[in-house]
């Protein structure tokens, strides 16, 4: 019997301690369940906000505790999900969350996913409570920026500056950063070689625009570099730069050419006309070899013509034995390039009326042969009639 | 002088045969030579003053110097031309045997100068016309150290259109009254050499066509 009472009463002793142990383990009461529930996620940011594929960044998720007297204890904080990757540790530590009082977990992801939506979801367990779960939603997008040409040169010449205008967009739903377009070719100077942007918010244009001067026909590179949050990304795209016949660029006619001879001087006068779509300055006319320039016209200026414009000129040079001299027409473009072209122009004119006359003078030689035979023969009649 | 100018130019013969009669006198072929030296000195005037315009941007006053020397070199010209026509043709008539002083064949060539007066004279009034239609190119003093540019200068004036017409007329005029001399001369060597019409025309004759073939040829090659 004593036995029985014995056993009985260690059980109950035993029985007991695992009651007080049980209640010693479990703080959760109907009050810290209530002040858990007042525990919110009052904000999720993503870093860049929105990836691409690939990219790495932070998510932040801030903690708030509704609760104006009570504080709740926090002691695990993780982020689940397929397609972002946490790379950082999950918090661990217990950590008491006063009334009020607002607390960040901040971690490391890396989206692995594809294009598209995904809810990562972000759970917090209370020390006296259940866990608080919460779907974190981010995107996915591999939209890059786009980099469009607006206007740019049909063909180039060589030395001569052409502007390329140019725009950047974004196309992606958040904000880009330290957009710089780079601008580089062989034989090519571009000013300015770097353009820096900055950032470009969600669906903005900006525009950007840079001169080519190219040396020789090449292919221009231009590379967009950007920053996505702290990911960088590159936009490549190739002009290619070919060396014609530019439509719009001044085109200077030497016409209505006139040539007079003066002491061996030739006096060459005409008029030089623009008959292209863009302002010739400083026009010049002066003669070539095997011309030897003279005063008073060695070189003629002309000035600026206009489209359609037109000026005169006069240019006097020293030129033996040559029927042809070559005028060289020299002019600038708004960018001071300068552009030579030589036309020939004939100078025998003079020397043909010189010619002309010199034919005409058989009439005279003829005239006096005839007078003179008349002369002659008249003399001998006269000598034949005296003798008889 | 007892006869008239008429029958010098008309019937020269005429003339000589009555001159023959009288004493030796060069006062009246000195005036006419003089005559021709005046109307030659005029013309010459005309033509140095172009020379003179060509040349003036080389020098100050090279006109002036031009002009003067055109004059005194016409004016003295015809005179020592007036003598070696009398030698030429004197000479020449040393082949044929002439008689006669060269002193009387000098005052018959004198004579026959008459018609070329008239033929200068005419030149100069048809000059006048053709002077300021003449483009005379301006020569700078920079020009002088080029030959080339002087030889162009001329060049461009004797083939000034105008220039080319004025020295043709003047050669057919000067040609057509030399020719009317000769006329003249044939007849006063004739008689102050005492040859016969053929001899008088063969020594007058061949130095006047040959100069005036020379005259052709110099027209031919300006």
């Amino acid at each position: 019997m004593k036995i029985v009472r014995l056993i009985s009463l260690i059980s109950v002793i035993l029985l007991a301690s695992a009651m007080v142990g049980v209640v010693a383990a479990d703080f959760t009461t109907p009050e810290s369940i209530v002040a858990a529930d007042k525990v919110y996620v009052s904000g999720i940011t993503y870093d860049p906000a929105v990836f691409f594929p690939g990219d790495k960044g932070t998510l932040t998720v801030d903690i708030t505790n509704g609760n104006t007297e009570t504080g709740v204890n926090v002691n695990h904080a993780t982020v689940s999900s397929d397609t972002i990757k946490i790379t950082s540790r999950p918090y661990d530590t217990s950590n008491s969350l006063g009334p009020a009082q607002k607390q960040s977990f901040v971690f490391s992801v890396t989206a692995d996913g594809l294009t598209g939506t995904y809810f990562p979801v972000f759970s917090l367990s209370f020390r006296d409570s259940d866990s608080l779960f919460y779907r974190a939603m981010v995107k996915i997008d591999d939209s890059p920026l786009v980099l469009t040409i607006l206007d740019k040169p049909d063909t180039y010449s060589q030395g001569k500056k052409k502007t390329i205008y140019a725009q950047v967009a974004n196309l992606r739903e958040n904000e880009v950063k330290n957009v710089i377009l780079d601008v580089s070719g062989t034989g090519i100077t571009t000013t300015p070689s770097r353009v820096f942007v900055g950032k470009i918010a969600s669906g903005a244009t900006v525009p950007v625009n840079f001169t080519v001067t190219a040396d020789q026909p090449t292919t221009l590179h231009l590379v967009l570099n950007y920053d996505n949050g702290d990911n960088p990304h590159t936009v490549n795209m190739d002009l290619p730069v070919t060396f014609g016949v530019d439509k719009k660029q001044a085109n200077p006619i030497i016409s209505n050419v006139q040539t007079k001879s003066d002491a061996g001087i030739f006096h060459i006068t005409g008029d030089v006309n623009n008959a292209g779509l863009e302002t010739a300055n400083t026009v010049t006319v002066t003669s070539l070899s095997p011309a030897v320039p003279q005063d008073p016209y060695k070189t003629y200026v002309v000035g600026a013509l206009k489209p359609d414009d037109f000026g005169s000129f006069e240019v006097t040079f020293l030129a033996t034995n040559t029927e042809n001299v070559p005028l060289q027409l020299s002019f600038k473009d708004a960018d001071g390039n300068i552009y030579n072209s030589v036309q020939d122009v004939k100078i025998s004119a003079s020397n043909t009326t010189a010619q002309k006359s010199s034919g005409s003078s058989t009439i005279p030689i003829i005239a006096a042969i005839v007078i003179l035979a008349v002369f002659i023969g008249g003399w001998i009649l006269y000598l034949k009639k005296y003798k008889k | 002088m007892k006869h008239s100018i008429i029958d010098l130019l008309i019937r020269p013969g005429a003339f000589f045969q009555n001159a023959m009669n009288e004493e030796e006198s060069l006062k009246f072929p000195v005036l006419v030579v003089l005559a021709g030296g005046i109307a030659g000195a005029m013309y010459g005037y005309l033509i140095g003053g172009l020379t003179g315009q060509l040349l003036n941007g080389l020098m100050p006053g090279m006109g002036t110097i031009i002009s003067l020397t055109t004059v005194l070199g016409a004016l003295i010209g015809t005179f020592i031309f007036w003598v070696i026509w009398t030698g030429v043709m004197y000479a020449f008539s040393i082949v044929f045997k002439g008689e006669g002083s060269f002193r009387r064949t000098l005052e018959f060539v004198g004579y026959g100068y008459l018609p070329q007066v008239f033929g200068t004279l005419i030149t100069f009034v048809i000059a006048l016309d053709y002077i300021p239609r003449i483009h005379v190119p301006q020569l700078t003093a920079a020009a002088a150290q080029n030959p080339d540019l002087m030889t162009e200068a001329v060049k461009t004036l004797m083939h000034d259109p105008a220039m080319m017409e004025l020295s043709q007329i003047a050669m057919i005029i000067s040609m057509v009254f030399l020719l009317w001399s000769a006329n003249i001369w044939i007849f006063g060597i004739q008689h102050s050499r005492k040859l016969s019409p053929r001899d008088a025309a063969l020594c007058v004759g061949i130095p006047v066509v040959l100069y005036i073939l020379y005259m052709v040829y110099s027209l031919t090659v300006i």
